[in-house]
């Protein structure tokens, strides 16, 4: 087999007193749908945040592609700081709050980081992140401000920026959390068409639904540990853990 | 009215106009220079107390005190005569730009801090995810928030500056309001020669007042609901 | 150098005494220019969001004139203009010279006046804070203007008021020093007389500092003790 998208062994995070990931481990191939799945305080989003090094792991591996980390008492060595970044500009990362450059306009968020990160021309960059735009169907936003955006808009938005630094993988971190109930659909599409595309992702979410349909694994993470871990049908349909059963059959109830 | 004395008066005052405007331009350079410093020291336990410290000296007490102690008090040291900084300390010009620096890097510092402060975490985070530097997501994110932020207590101070400059008058420099002064011990025509000096004041603020909104609305057009 | 710390002293070579009354006058000066402004404030800030066209326009002009120039020449346009006028006035009612004015009157009026500008901004922008739902629940219970003034709107707008004011008052007693030009011996006044008799320059300077210094972290520490008492069961998170 070839060197997985993302390889994570071993990791531990706590805060303060608080253990948040109590040994995590995960591989996702080229071409993976998986989905984190689990109750608020499983440790899905901070696991997410520990992949980019937002959040320094206490103990563990991460590696994307062939680039390694390895962290040491939650510290990164000068190393660790150099190969963070690369990490960083081969994946894409969504946010729950989009996190939008509210100084920027639509197109230059697009463009900032593969033309200051990645050094790109600049011809070249609007070209595309204008083709980018009319992919979540935005190209009229094009010189709009991000607060005159609903936030449906503001993550469609988000979604082309990560798209733009061309990564290997695309991290969400719960995108439809932060959105109105009617702007949710828009949103799903636009990430449903990615999946369909063969893009290499992890989903953290809410929308069992959604986690379901377009996911080829999914993960239910409970208390920093992982519970289940396998196709889509089978945890949903049927789980081997109770604590799995319970969680997603009161998902579903809720939703129905 | 007495037009031809007032346009006299008017003429002379304007003689002054260039210190005025030299002492404020560079006190807010060396200041705002100063607060950056400021800024970047409360990063450390020992630096954030020694800039808090500054802040509470330099806010507590007047700018009168601070350019007398620095005019009048400084000399009065042999180390201070005798070194080579004599020859700027012994002139009223470097001894007032300095006061007048150190004063607004004071309240400069504060307000970049408030500036800063305002910075969304999200943004900050999006630039580090996108790989960039510490340094870049301070030069093209942190910085111009914390300064689009900042820009209208900062207009503020350039105009409390501007104002401040006056205080040189007191040791013995020729600025708009120390001629204003000479004028009057020549004359005895306060009220008028005042009210001059006053009116050259006014309008350099309000310059100030629409520089400074004229900058934001091209920084910050979607503050005013233009949709580029 | 050394200091020779007996000039601060209490005894008979010190000035310590001298300086106490100076400090004592720095604070007396401070609080009658600060309530002058306070008024002055108020009325202004009245007049701008409830007045005519006219009088909101009055109110503008006051606010920019005050804030566009320098606190020093409006003291001597009190000071040096007052003179002026009173001896015009005076002579030509048939009095006698010379004429003079009261340096503390002139002061006070001046600070007053630069401070009320500045209170009108901060109690402007206390009564837009106030959210105007509030304000319609006080409506449809049926309170008039009055009331709602009093038990609605007044006790919100203070509580966020009421550190900004705090700095209008820090503003107001450094400005004060200002007024040593016209010879009124306060705490700056007081310690130029000092350093000029006993030539320590620098130790009388930083002695005027260190009474400055004094009293606006005290009044820091009682605008602080208010802000607390005025946001007690207001917000939630500062009970």
């Amino acid at each position: 087999m070839s060197i997985p998208a993302i390889a994570v062994t071993g990791l531990h995070k706590s805060f303060g007193a608080n253990a948040v990931l109590r040994g995590i481990d995960l591989k996702a191939q080229d071409g993976d749908v998986i989905s984190l799945i689990g109750a608020s305080g499983s440790g899905k989003s901070t696991f997410l945040r520990c992949i980019p090094m937002l959040e320094v792991p206490d103990s563990g591996i991460v590696a994307v592609g062939e680039h390694v980390i390895e962290p040491r008492g939650g510290i990164l060595s000068r190393r660790d700081k150099v190969t963070a970044r690369t990490i960083r500009s081969e994946l894409g990362f969504v946010f729950q709050g989009f996190n939008l450059w509210p100084h920027r306009t639509v197109l230059e968020n697009v463009i900032e980081a593969p033309i200051h990160v990645q050094g790109r021309p600049r011809a070249e960059c609007v070209e595309e992140a204008e083709a980018l735009l009319d992919k979540v169907g935005l190209s009229d936003k094009r010189d709009a401000w991000p607060v005159h955006l609903s936030g449906g808009q503001q993550q469609r938005v988000a979604i082309a920026r990560a798209l733009a630094q061309h990564p290997r993988a695309l991290l969400f971190d719960e995108p439809t959390s932060a959105l109105d109930p009617e702007l949710v659909g828009e949103v799903l599409k636009v990430i449903r068409s990615l999946a369909e595309e063969g893009r290499t992702m992890l989903i953290v979410t809410h929308e069992m639904g959604f986690a379901r349909e377009v996911s080829s694994r999914t993960v239910f993470l409970h208390q920093g540990l992982i519970e289940e871990d396998g196709h889509p049908d089978q945890v949903f349909g049927n789980p081997v853990s109770d604590r799995c059963r319970a969680f997603v059959s009161g998902h579903f109830q809720r939703n129905r | 009215m007495d037009t031809e004395f007032l346009s006299g008066i008017f003429l002379k005052l304007l003689t002054g106009l260039p210190l005025t405007l030299n002492l404020t331009a560079l006190s807010l350079l060396g200041g705002g220079m100063l607060a950056l410093l400021l800024n970047l020291m409360r990063a450390s336990r020992l630096g954030n107390t020694i800039a808090a410290t500054y802040v509470f000296v330099f806010r507590g007490t007047p700018l009168l005190i601070q350019i007398f102690m620095i005019y009048y008090g400084l000399a009065s040291f042999d180390a201070v005569r005798s070194s080579f900084l004599w020859p700027f300390l012994r002139e009223p010009y470097w001894c007032g730009l300095l006061a007048l620096a150190l004063n607004d890097a004071a309240y400069t510092s504060e307000i970049l801090r408030g500036g800063l402060r305002a910075v969304p975490q999200g943004a900050v985070e999006a630039g580090r995810v996108s790989g960039m530097s510490r340094i870049m997501v301070m030069r093209r994110i942190v910085l111009p928030l914390a300064m689009r932020q900042a820009l209208p207590a900062y207009s503020n101070e350039i105009i409390s500056m501007l104002k401040a400059t006056a205080l040189v008058s007191t040791i013995t420099l020729l600025d708009v309001t120390g001629l204003a002064r000479a004028e009057v011990s020549a004359t005895y025509r306060a009220v008028e020669i005042f009210l001059c000096a006053a009116v050259i004041y006014l309008a350099l603020s309000l310059l100030v007042t629409r520089g400074a909104g004229w900058l934001e609305r091209r920084l910050s057009p979607y503050k005013f609901g233009v949709s580029a | 150098m050394d200091f020779d710390w007996a000039l601060l002293g209490f005894g008979p070579e010190g000035w310590g005494m001298v300086l106490i009354r100076a400090g004592g006058m720095t604070l007396v000066v401070s609080i009658c220019a600060f309530m002058l402004g306070l008024v002055l404030g108020t009325l202004c800030a009245w007049a701008r969001i409830a007045g005519s066209r006219w009088v909101q326009r009055l109110a503008i002009g006051y606010t920019v004139v005050l804030r566009g120039v320098p606190d020093l020449l409006v003291i001597y346009l009190f000071y040096f203009g007052g003179r002026q006028v009173v001896a015009a006035v005076g002579t030509a009612l048939g009095f006698e010279g010379p004429f003079d004015i009261s340096g503390f009157v002139a002061g006070v009026l001046a600070i007053g006046l630069i401070s009320g500008a500045a209170q009108s901004e901060v109690l402007r922008g206390a009564y837009y804070a106030v959210p105007t739902g509030t304000i319609e629940a006080g409506r449809v219970v049926g309170m008039g203007r009055l009331t709602l003034f009093r038990r609605v709107i007044a006790p919100q707008a203070l509580t966020t008021a009421i550190p900004a004011m705090g700095n209008q008052w820090q503003s107001v007693i450094k400005e004060t020093a200002l007024i040593s030009v016209t010879g009124l011996v306060e705490t700056m006044r007081q310690v130029s007389i000092a350093a000029g008799s006993t030539q320590e320059h620098f130790m009388f300077y930083l002695a005027g500092a260190v009474i400055f210094l004094i009293i606006t972290s005290l009044s820091d520490i009682v605008f602080r003790i208010a802000e607390r008492r005025s946001l007690r069961g207001h917000q939630q998170g500062h009970a």
